[in-house]
């Protein structure tokens, strides 16, 4: 069957493709309905990254961050044809073998497999029409959650992986770095566990409001630094992810454990000589499991969790054609608002 | 319900190719009419289809829709000497299963490059204005001739929007038509919205795609093998 998809071929230059899909044993056809925009989307689209790199990657199809229906089922699972689901972007080629690979910590989660790939990076993502996707990379999620808050699964499993990273945080005070909208998914992930305080900072006051934290700090407020943080998560990314981790370094308590979610193109300083001083252990953490995104599915059918996330949604964006496709990306980008637009994808 | 009636009982005289009629031609592995059929067969809307084939074709067919596992074909009939006459043929044939209201696609399987979107949007347009045609705007200046050799007139462009397919209507509207045309011995229409028309029926605009054009000449099977080259 043939299907329109479409790619980025160039900085800030969208084609359109006509694609020829099979759909293979143990795979699913699923119609694409619902997208939101990623911030890895916008680099790829604004051509922020090394040339060499996007040549590498040009053209792509972008989007991970996607719901939806089954439209035939070629493998045996029990995934009925009209159901809704949520789209897992890893692809692995064996997850719980690691074929042909020499050593992989299986442990960490198929999100780190050296032989992953990872749809709109490494990949294709889903701004098409349709897709052809493993059995096992679909979610399960109900009509009423796929109209709105499903397609923030994706980064609600990336929250779950980075509290995966380090283990549990049982008691513990916990901070999230970052006002954006993956501190406040995490922010909100950490409030369903049992920690003993979720304090978030930011730089936007407008914006921390609305965190469901015990505490918010602005980041340069000094009672920050009376609060003795075990664990702290940046979620800050590119170029504010320097600043954001000297201050982390600076402010949580001797032995404390750092996770970094946020990407930075550019290599960053970090002060090593203050890591020592405090015997602090920093980890990374990037994408999610199979797992995670069950766990999340889970997460949203509490409906306190629920309403938190639908308040993420700003708007809906029709997706007939091409020039719509061009003028979300540009609303996204012009974006300032915790949030983002829902793309109801009609191709 | 609706059903998808998709037209291959041309015998595609333009393509010139002696034994395949351009329907059954095949593209990176399928023959056109099954890229086609594949696009209703796989949409949630769409209930059921019916093909109207070249008798001399209905066999291969069959194998091809096992081969290909398409589900939703249901009704196989002969078309016609005209095109008219293949959809009057299915709407025969349709006479016992569906009701006033039901909505019916015509499609013609000479078009692969159909989306979901113009599927979704006939069936919305029938359901609420009972006729509806795919119509790209016109881009290029037509002009009007009636000996070939100079020009008549020119007409105005924003006027002007080329017919594609689907044409979708509620069973009754098409019906009626058919049965109208019959009495007054229409039987070359190019299509089934001058049928209603001629029958007082106002058919709306559905927005198509440039992309949904029909496989005709040789040079129309080249870019739809470029476009999916391209694409690969």
């Amino acid at each position: 069957m043939i299907i329109k998809s479409f790619k980025i071929a160039a900085p800030k230059r969208f084609e359109v493709y006509m694609e020829n899909l099979e759909v293979k044993p143990n795979e699913l056809l699923v119609k694409i309905e619902k997208a939101t925009i990623c911030k890895a989307d916008i680099r790829y689209y604004l051509g922020d990254r090394n040339r060499k790199i996007l040549d590498l990657k040009y053209p792509m199809s972008l989007l991970h961050e996607t719901v939806g229906t089954v439209l035939k089922n070629n493998s045996n699972k029990q995934i009925q044809v009209g159901e809704k689901v949520v789209l897992i972007p890893i692809l692995v080629p064996n997850p719980s073998q690691g074929e042909g690979v020499p050593y992989w910590n299986a442990s960490l989660g198929e999100n780190y497999h050296p032989h992953a790939k990872f749809a709109s990076s490494n990949c294709d993502g889903f701004s098409k029409e349709m897709v052809c996707i493993p059995d096992n990379n679909v979610q399960k999620t109900s009509k009423q959650l796929a109209e709105k808050e499903a397609v923030f699964m994706e980064l609600i499993s990336v929250a779950l992986a980075s509290i995966r990273r380090i283990g549990p945080l049982f008691g513990q005070k916990v901070a999230v770095w970052g006002d954006g909208v993956l501190g406040y998914i995490l922010c909100c992930v950490l409030k369903k566990m049992n920690v003993q305080k979720v304090i978030c900072v930011g730089k936007h006051r407008e914006k921390l409001d609305k965190f469901p934290a015990d505490a918010n700090y602005y980041i340069k407020d000094p009672k920050l630094k009376e609060e003795d943080i075990d664990t702290a998560f940046e979620c800050v990314g590119g170029h504010g992810s320097q600043s954001a981790i000297d201050q982390i370094i600076d402010t949580v308590s001797v032995g404390a454990a750092i996770v970094l979610t946020g990407v930075s193109e550019q290599p960053i300083n970090v002060n090593t000589r203050r890591i020592l001083e405090k015997g602090l252990s920093i980890f990374g953490s990037t994408r999610s499991t199979y797992e995670d995104f069950k766990v999340a599915a889970e997460l949203l059918e509490d409906d306190i969790f629920k309403d938190q996330i639908a308040k993420l949604v700003l708007g809906h964006v029709d997706i007939h054609n091409i020039n719509d496709f061009y003028d979300a990306f540009e609303l996204e980008i012009a974006n300032k608002e915790l949030g983002k637009y829902i793309l109801n994808f009609r191709l | 319900m609706n059903i998808a009636v998709i037209l291959a009982g041309g015998k595609g005289l333009r393509m010139k190719s002696a034994e395949t009629p351009k329907q059954f031609i095949d593209v990176y592995g399928k023959p056109i009419v099954i890229h086609t059929i594949e696009k209703f067969d796989n949409h949630p809307m769409i209930d059921s289809i019916l093909v109207a084939c070249i008798p001399e074709w209905i066999e291969d067919l069959r194998g091809m829709l096992k081969k290909f596992d398409i589900k939703k074909v249901k009704w196989i009939v002969e078309g016609g000497e005209t095109r008219q006459e293949s959809v009057f043929n299915a709407v025969t044939k349709l006479q016992s299963v569906l009701g006033n209201d039901d909505i019916v696609l015509v499609h013609d399987a000479v078009r692969p490059l159909i989306t979901s979107k113009i599927i979704d949007d006939n069936i919305e347009g029938a359901i609420n204005h009972g006729a509806v045609d795919t119509v790209i705007p016109a881009t290029d200046t037509i002009i009007r001739t009636v000996d070939s050799c100079t020009i008549s007139s020119v007409p105005a462009r924003n006027e002007l929007y080329l017919g594609q397919t689907p044409q979708s209507f509620k069973y009754s509207i098409l019906k009626n038509a058919h049965m109208y045309s019959e009495e007054l011995k229409i039987r070359d229409a190019s299509d089934d919205c001058q049928l209603v028309l001629q029958n007082k029926q106002d058919v709306y605009l559905i927005a198509g795609d440039k992309l949904n054009f029909k496989i005709t000449t040789v040079e129309d099977l080249l870019l739809l093998k470029a476009i999916l080259k391209l694409s690969s």
